[in-house]
């Protein structure tokens, strides 16, 4: 029987990886930093929500591998790499990028803590997938 | 094999059933904490943000009372003024212990003189000041100087500078505030001569010059005798037309009053939720043992005692509560934790989580609760089938 339970929970939270970001950073709320000058640049959160792009686009090429994948060893490297893009998924907007500083701002409340609940869901479904290939024979996955 | 074992397996056996009962427990669970977290929090927010103010009575002009309750409580900058000599003739009024004055001034809206957008700022007077100052002579050793400013818990230098830029004005951050989960978290606490610097320098450096009327001020918290907080109220009243009196207990109230009516809501409800997941659970566990009837009759044949079916379904059910109310009570945790502002955003309503003790407490309870709940649920079915004599279970 094909394994395509994980895969398709994993393809779902690459979307919203990329997807909530867009919607839930600063510039969707119309903010931006104006400069001395008068003229406006983008707050740190909007290169948050881009970067998370880049980072979801391989998490869906893993769930789609992994779904159509028949061999042990493809999943269970497929799997590794969905695990370190997790972290990534939160790293982004915590760490390597950040969000912006003002509390109350958007991508402080929804677009910080939606990656870190994205993130984590990432890492444990592919935990989860790992474990699987791992205790079932070749050719169920 | 042993009873636990079997206890494992029988519920492995029915997974459909067993994420049925796992679900219904971890959603009552998860809402049962998420309605203490939001009522205790807000209740304890509120109380924190009283005990900042710090004073008895809170004196404002006629008519902005609620803009003011509601710049406290958000930290949405606004401003009211009345006369300064307001502050002498109050300070005169029997049962008047101490008496200071304060201005609430905003910072200006995404402008380049300044680090932050709308911040509220918070202005008092070192030389009568009750509330901030001793805090303050106990945490810094002493009073703050021109450009020093002390903020709560959400204000910040920005990342590579140095200062606080209001007004084209720098203002060091001295000390940030404990958190008390409302508004005051992102309020900027300053000294007068502070502010009235930051006036000056800003007609010259800010692209909107910060305005402070002369002999005005904005609110007067006031410290009465013990027991006369009312009198000196009603007073104060009667001698001052032109402003409105707050006494502590009636500080925020509409916030209170909010708080109210969503925790009846929740807990509305919860025990609908509750009682139905009960039922549910019950249910699910009745069809289970009728199932099981040939089973546990030919386990009774072969010598299994009386009570085991009731221990083995009693098992299954407390194991099954005890896993999914975990489930719950970690997954809405870990939301509240990462959702707290937008929740609270959302809810139009202010709340603190609680500490590590108290958590441990909420959960413990709500697991008991839980698991007392399916065990007492499912006692029934598994009762009656212990009493039914292994023929006539075998027959069926």
């Amino acid at each position: 029987m094909k394994f395509l339970f994980l895969p398709a929970i994993i393809l779902t939270l690459g979307l919203l990886a990329a997807i909530v970001p867009q919607f839930t950073d600063c510039a969707s709320d119309g903010l931006s930093i104006t400069l001395a000058n008068g003229k406006t640049i983008p707050m740190k959160c909007h290169w948050s929500a881009r970067a998370e792009i880049a980072v979801a686009v391989p998490i869906l090429g893993i769930a789609l591998g992994s779904a159509f994948s028949r061999r042990k060893e493809t999943v269970r490297i497929l799997s590794m790499l969905g695990v370190l893009l997790g972290v990534f998924v939160i790293l982004v907007p915590t760490t390597l990028i950040g969000v912006c500083g003002t509390p109350g701002m958007t991508c402080n409340t929804t677009l910080r803590p939606a990656m870190i609940a994205v993130g984590s869901l990432i890492i444990a479904a592919s935990l989860g997938m790992l474990a699987y290939n791992e205790f079932r024979g070749r050719e169920e996955i | 094999m042993s009873f636990g074992a079997l206890v494992l397996r029988n519920i492995g056996a029915a997974g459909f059933r067993s994420a049925v009962i796992l679900a219904c427990v971890a959603l009552v669970a998860g809402f049962a904490l998420f309605t203490a977290l939001v009522t205790e929090g807000s209740d304890q927010s509120l109380s924190k943000a009283k005990q900042r103010l710090g004073a008895d009575i809170l004196v404002v002009p006629k008519g902005s009372e609620s803009r003011v309750q509601t710049a406290l409580l958000s930290g949405r900058p606004t401003t009211a003024w009345m006369p300064k000599e307001n502050l002498g003739k109050i300070a005169q009024i029997s049962g008047v212990q101490r008496a200071s004055a304060q201005l609430f001034l905003a910072s200006l809206s995404n402008a380049s003189c300044c680090a932050v957008s709308e911040m509220f700022m918070l202005v008092f007077d070192p030389a009568t000041d009750f509330t901030l100052q001793p805090w303050l002579e106990h945490e810094l050793g002493g009073p703050l100087k021109l450009g020093e400013v002390v903020g709560g818990t959400h204000v910040f230098v920005p990342e590579g500078d140095d200062f606080i830029m209001l007004y084209g004005y720098f203002l060091t951050l001295k000390a940030t505030l404990e958190a008390t989960g409302t508004g005051l978290d992102q309020t900027m606490f300053m000294a007068m001569d502070t502010a009235r610097d930051m006036a000056r320098i800003s007609l010259s450096r800010a692209e909107k010059p910060l305005e402070i009327p002369e002999n005005s001020i904005t609110a007067v918290l006031v410290k009465t005798a013990d027991g006369e907080r009312h009198a000196v109220a009603r007073r104060i009243q009667q001698d001052l037309p032109g402003v409105s009196v707050l006494e502590r207990p009636d500080l925020f109230q509409e916030f209170g009053q909010r708080i109210n009516v969503l925790t009846k809501g929740f807990f509305a409800v919860l025990a609908v939720s509750w009682a139905f997941a009960t039922l549910t659970v019950g249910l699910v566990f009745s069809i289970s043992a009728n199932e099981r009837r040939r089973e546990i009759g030919v386990m009774r044949a072969l010598g299994s005692p009386r009570h085991f079916a009731l221990r083995s379904l009693l098992a299954e059910a407390a194991l099954l509560a005890g896993l999914g109310a975990a489930l719950g009570l970690v997954l809405t945790y870990c939301g509240v934790l990462l959702f707290h502002d937008l929740l609270a955003s959302a809810l139009d309503i202010y709340f603190l989580l609680p500490s590590l003790a108290d958590l441990g407490i909420l959960l413990g309870q709500i697991l008991a609760l839980s698991t007392a709940s399916v065990a007492i649920s499912t006692s029934l079915p598994a009762f009656r089938m212990s009493r039914t004599e292994s023929v006539s279970l075998m027959r069926t």
